[in-house]
């Protein structure tokens, strides 16, 4: 099929000039009339009860208007698991918590009145690793988990322990696999706790009117979840929660699921009529919003001798927070996505998602993947070395592909990809150039890794598009997707202009949501936009293109079904010379005498998952992905002698998405979600004393890549291989970048040190510590 | 309350300010002027950064009272009116913007590092961008953008000349 505009790259991104100018209003930008300032008390402890809060000496501090505090309140909210609390009533979980507030009329003066308050505590024990808080007569974090609400039985915890979730898929006979067996191996592996950190910290306004209504604004993707918890947590109808999103600076995740906003909301309320704004530090941004990851996982896998994967045995434990709404559902995916993109007839693994006292883990750019992933594309390098195969050709030998299920025993079918292609790709980019022999001032080695992820949410997730003709014939488009950067604004007036074969410069796109006019979308996540807002963007034009059909018949005296539409006209399709044009007939036709006749040309349609299933609850299988975007990584890497630094000479990608739509906008996603993920595998990691205090809370401790830590080269290829359902046959990329980065730079540090780490982040230290053993070991030899 | 007297995009003002301030609080908070970002407040993101007597600063760390008589430039100042300005559509034709919260920042630094030399190096426009974190575009846009505005720029010189 030939195609107008989708894959070309001339289309701009819509909005780009506010943001290329600096007058994109982003939510800190904003000011409201009579808006106060709230700034919020945390506690000494990660886990402590409170025992008594003292705020007499704060009130009378100069410009506070009210102190909050979370006494006498009961209802939690969440999502699938409602065990949060607006703010601490009788103990905190984690340090980032909130114990009070102020509001005053300028932040400053909130945060003078702050030390004012006293509170007293009485310290539990801590835990940061679910290992730790798993263990018999561990102290309870939640002391009647069975008590919080959880939509299914999925969620259910398991009472008297910190176990907040325990998931678990049986595939095949694991035991009879791990006997065909001649070789396995068994490793432990870790993914630690890594924050999203967009440039962009959080903010908040909110504002409970008179009414009792609430109006909030706020930089999160899923403003219509926002609305939903907000109403549920004061029993009002969602309708009166009315949520606004701004320009969004990055969102990574950790803007994905409501995380400040039921707070602003609960401390808006003891001030009706006044809207109050919390915008966080970039140390609360860390500590007091989601973090991320957070796995260790034991896996075991076996193979025969010629290569064939038959077994996959593996434990996750995800050291899941104070919280376990968001996840236990990240623990579920994980295992789910445990099996990779490969084949396993026989599998069993079992997750626990256990409270800790941290942050609670939230979404990071593609959760539940990387980790497991990470491991077992480790796990089968360390096992092509034992069967002494080359990773690559062990990898090839057991490809998901047309027919072969992956571990939750959904079906490949051949247009979810072509991960061989993928292969091929990455492999003619890295292996071109043969490996250098070590320098005086380098080692150096070659890494691989494939990856595999569904755009997995709820299964009525669904996006919609609302669509109106102007009575120019230009079209303005609402939706609800947050254009958070990766560029979906421009996807959608893409796949509109090429639905209704109209120029993009027609199509006004949104800037801002507002759940009071935008349509209803459950969060904008999952790499789901294209694949799920492209969908309902076709299907709104099509509705659109019927009733401008029905109009037209009306005027020329035809059947619907005879006539053409060609983005101008609709006319008849034996005699084209019949036709009537578009902006004649969008708003309804007008008659000579005035009389109107026909449609307001005023649409919405929305799109969801075909068929996505929950898991079946005996075995953890079933139709939980439907669409799969499969890829691999590779790198060529250097290791800097006396730094221990690794240095990326060039990384590839090539994911098979589909059909390209937006040629500039996608290799964006690529280019930034490898760095990201580089950081992840070479520097990230939230660090937690035992005490709980997260000991590197900002930009100069934990470091995320800067412009010399990106590859030399990065090599981006894709593969396209129509998706059955997908717009034009694409589907989602956006997180997959991420995904096969560490696995592909640790295999490729061993093949350049021949050291096995288990663990990202590993930092040039920890290298260097390998390198000075191994030339102590050289020196005794 | 304190005073002093600036020239702020070419506009010059005299400013009451209380004294704890930094340039990066009068300017959003006082003057509107919102396209510079808090990121960190710490000068380690670069999101602030505005043009301080011809100089790439981080304005969240830059104390207000120190600006007596200085010339600031933001990137509000930087297109005329609907006419963007050179590094804006280098950054739009690279596709270098993609949240635009770190943007404005690395846009102003660029601004000075071309300004007072049009013919940095590649290590000179790296170790400017070293000043700013990007969490979206991975860097190498941003740069691609650098290039493309760099060219723009010699040719207009070599044009005007
Ligand atoms: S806000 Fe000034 S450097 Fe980050
Ligand atoms: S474009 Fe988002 S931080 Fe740079």
């Amino acid at each position: 099929m030939g195609f107008k505009y989708i894959g070309k790259n001339d289309i701009q991104r819509p909005n780009v000039i506010e943001r290329a100018t600096g007058k994109a209003v982003f939510i800190d930008d904003i000011k409201l009339p009579r808006m106060l300032y709230a700034k919020i008390l945390y506690p000494e402890y990660a886990h402590a009860k409170i025992v008594s809060i003292d705020v007499n000496e704060a009130e009378k501090m100069p410009g506070v208007v009210k102190i909050v505090t979370g006494q006498g309140w009961k209802r939690k909210f969440g999502d699938c698991i409602h065990d949060r609390l607006p703010m601490a009533t009788d103990k905190v979980r984690y340090i980032g918590e909130p114990v009070a507030a102020v509001v005053a009329d300028t932040e400053r003066h909130a945060k003078e009145a702050l030390k004012k308050i006293k509170v007293q505590y009485e310290p539990l024990p801590v835990y940061t690793d679910a290992l730790e808080a798993m263990k018999e007569g561990a102290a309870l974090i939640h002391e009647h988990s069975e008590e919080h609400f959880y939509v299914s039985p999925l969620y259910a915890p398991i009472p008297g322990t910190n176990i907040a979730l325990k998931y678990e898929i049986k595939k095949g006979d694991i035991k009879k696999g791990f006997e065909e067996a001649d070789v396995t191996v068994e490793k432990e592996f870790n993914f630690p706790h890594m924050s999203s950190v967009a440039i962009e910290p959080h903010a908040t306004i909110a504002l409970n009117k008179e009414d009792g209504t609430f109006e909030i604004w706020t930089a999160n993707v899923g403003p219509f979840a926002v609305r939903e918890q907000v109403a549920e947590l004061f029993e009002i109808p969602v309708g009166d929660v009315r949520v606004h999103v701004p320009h969004i600076g990055g969102c990574f995740g950790y803007k994905s699921d409501p995380s400040i906003e039921p707070l602003v909301a609960y401390i808006a309320s003891f001030v009706p009529g006044y809207p109050v704004k919390l915008r966080l530090t970039r140390r609360e941004d860390f500590t007091s919003t989601f973090i991320g990851r957070g796995i260790r996982s034991k896996i075991k896998i076996g193979a025969t001798k010629e290569g064939k994967l038959v077994a996959l045995e593996e434990k996750l434990y995800l050291s899941t927070g104070a919280y376990a709404d968001t996840g236990s559902n990240i623990l579920i995916v994980a295992v789910q996505a445990s099996g990779g993109a490969y084949y396993f007839p026989n599998a069993h693994v079992v997750g626990y998602s256990v409270y800790t006292n941290t942050p609670p883990v939230g979404a990071l750019r593609a959760y539940g993947h990387p980790e497991p992933e990470f491991a077992l594309e480790r796990a089968i390098d360390i096992l092509a070395r034992k069967l002494g195969m080359p990773g690559t050709e062990l990898r090839r030998k057991n490809f998901l592909s047309e027919g072969k299920s992956n571990a939750v025993g959904e079906k490949m079918k051949k247009s979810d990809g072509n991960l061989y292609k993928c292969l091929d790709n990455v492999e003619k980019a890295i292996m071109s150039e043969k490996t250098p022999k070590e320098d005086e001032n380098y080692y150096y080695g070659k890494g691989f890794a494939a990856l595999i992820k569904s755009p997995k949410a709820a299964t009525f997730a669904s996006k919609g598009c609302h669509l109106k003709f102007n009575v120019d014939g230009s079209v303005s488009l609402n939706m609800s997707g947050a254009d958070v950067g990766q560029g979906l604004w421009a996807v959608a007036r893409q796949i509109a202009a090429e639905a209704l074969k109209i120029p993009p410069e027609k199509i006004r796109v949104y800037n801002e949501i507002d759940t009071q006019f935008s349509p209803w979308e459950w969060q904008t996540v999952g790499s789901a936009f294209t694949f799920q807002g492209g969908n309902a963007i076709i299907r709104a034009a099509n509705k659109a293109i019927k009733i401008l059909k029905e109009n037209a018949a009306k005027v020329l005296d035809r059947d619907p079904d005879t006539l053409e539409y060609d983005g101008e006209y609709i006319y008849d399709v034996s005699y084209p010379e019949v036709r009537v044009p578009v902006n004649k007939i969008c708003r309804g036709y007008v008659k000579e005498d005035g009389t109107t006749i026909g449609e307001v040309v005023d649409v919405t349609s929305y799109y969801r998952l075909p068929g996505a299933q929950n898991p079946d609850p005996e075995t953890g299988m079933g139709r939980t992905g439907v669409s799969y975007t499969m890829g691999v990584q590779g790198c060529s890497i250097r290791i800097e002698k006396k730094t221990g630094k690794v240095l990326i000479d060039n990384f590839a990608t090539s994911i098979d998405v589909g059909k390209v739509i937006n040629p500039k906008g996608i290799r964006g996603q690529v280019l930034g979600g490898v760095v990201q993920a580089i950081g992840e595998t070479l520097s990230e990691q939230i660090k937690f004393g035992e005490d709980g205090k997260i000991l590197n809370p900002n930009l100069i401790r934990y470091k995320i890549p800067g412009i010399y830590d990106i590859p030399v080269k990065q090599t981006i290829e894709f593969v396209e291989t129509p998706d059955e359902i997908g717009p034009y046959g694409a589907r989602g990329v956006g997180e997959h970048p991420m995904i096969g980065v560490a696995p592909a730079i640790l295999n490729a540090i061993y093949d350049a040190i021949g050291y096995d780490f288990y663990e990202v982040p590993v930092t040039p230290d920890k290298i260097k510590a390998v390198l000075e053993k191994k030339q102590q070991e050289e020196e005794h030899e | 309350m304190n005073r002093i007297t600036l020239t702020i995009n070419g506009i010059k003002r005299t400013i009451e300010f209380e004294g704890h301030e930094m340039l990066l609080d009068i300017l959003r908070d006082k003057l509107g002027l919102t396209g510079a970002k808090h990121g960190c407040d710490t000068g380690t993101c670069g999101a602030c950064t505005v043009v301080v007597n011809g100089e790439a600063r981080t304005s969240c760390n830059l104390p207000f009272r120190m600006l007596d008589g200085a010339e600031i430039l933001t990137i509000e100042g930087l297109s005329k009116g609907k006419q963007l300005h050179i590094l804006q559509r280098a950054f739009i034709e690279a596709d270098a913007i993609q949240c635009g919260f770190c943007t404005p920042g690395i846009i102003m630094h660029l601004y000075a590092l071309f300004n007072k030399n049009p013919n940095a190096s590649d290590e000179e426009i790296k170790e400017a961008l070293s000043h700013h974190l990007c969490r979206c575009t991975g860097y190498t846009p941003i740069f691609e953008a650098a290039k493309i505005a760099q060219e723009y720029i010699i040719k207009k010189e070599r044009s005007s000349k």
